[in-house]
């Protein structure tokens, strides 16, 4: 099937940039329930926009 | 703020079909990259284009990017005139696809998503092999290192079922 082509063959450009990926991320997420890692980017989208306004007192 | 679940149990609750694509769901699938919005494919179906309105039309659905003040309205007639949507809404922002590229509209998704449980509300989530297969056939540059990290967590997972 076409969705299984990266497995067939693997793409020199991917391979590449693949060295360079954290597993130990990955392989902390995995231990999660979606609804958990779901809650993990909820939690990260909010420091994301307290980082920002944070910043913009900062150097306003 | 985006509240990625309550958007997606808002379309649950008002019977929307719909399936996951894009940043969340390679998150709901083990990505640590991040994302800013909810993409899903929708069914183009009267029916399912009024479970739509009814499920957006609270959220204060405008389209994102354009200045305000514009006679935007999301309805039924909206939605069928038009196809691929970016909105932003009280909960956040959600790009909502008729079509994809690499699999076309909802039905060439079906036979290849997860039902996840979100906020104890079950909802279908592309699978990791048609989320790759979806990143490449976009054939962006962005997308390369999500590409590689999605066939790394293929690997992991696969090594992790194996152990």
């Amino acid at each position: 099937m076409s969705q299984d082509a990266s497995r067939v063959r693997p793409d020199p450009v991917i391979e590449a940039y693949k060295k360079h990926v954290d597993r130990t991320l990955l392989r902390e997420n995995l231990k999660l329930t979606p609804d958990e890692r779901l809650a993990r980017l909820e939690e990260m989208d909010r420091f994301r926009d307290a980082l920002r306004e944070a910043g913009q007192k900062a150097f306003r | 703020m985006n509240a990625y679940r309550e958007l997606l149990r808002a379309l649950v609750d008002a019977g929307v079909e719909f399936v996951v694509v894009g940043g969340v769901a390679a998150t709901v699938h083990g990505s640590a990259r991040f994302t800013a919005d909810v993409d899903v494919v929708y069914r183009r179906t009267p029916r399912n284009i009024r479970a739509l309105e009814s499920a957006l039309a609270p959220l204060s659905p405008y389209l994102r990017g354009a200045p305000p003040g514009l006679p935007f309205v999301f309805d039924e007639s909206t939605i069928e005139r038009g196809l691929n949507f970016t909105l932003t809404t009280s909960l956040g922002a959600i790009d909502l696809l008729g079509e994809v590229v690499g699999a076309g509209p909802y039905e060439g998704l079906e036979a290849h998503t997860q039902v996840m449980s979100v906020l104890g509300v079950e909802c279908r989530c592309v699978d990791l092999d048609m989320l790759i297969h979806l990143k490449r056939a976009a054939g962006r540059p962005k997308d390369l290192e999500a590409i590689a990290e999605l066939e790394a967590l293929r690997e992991e997972r696969d090594t992790g079922a194996q152990r």
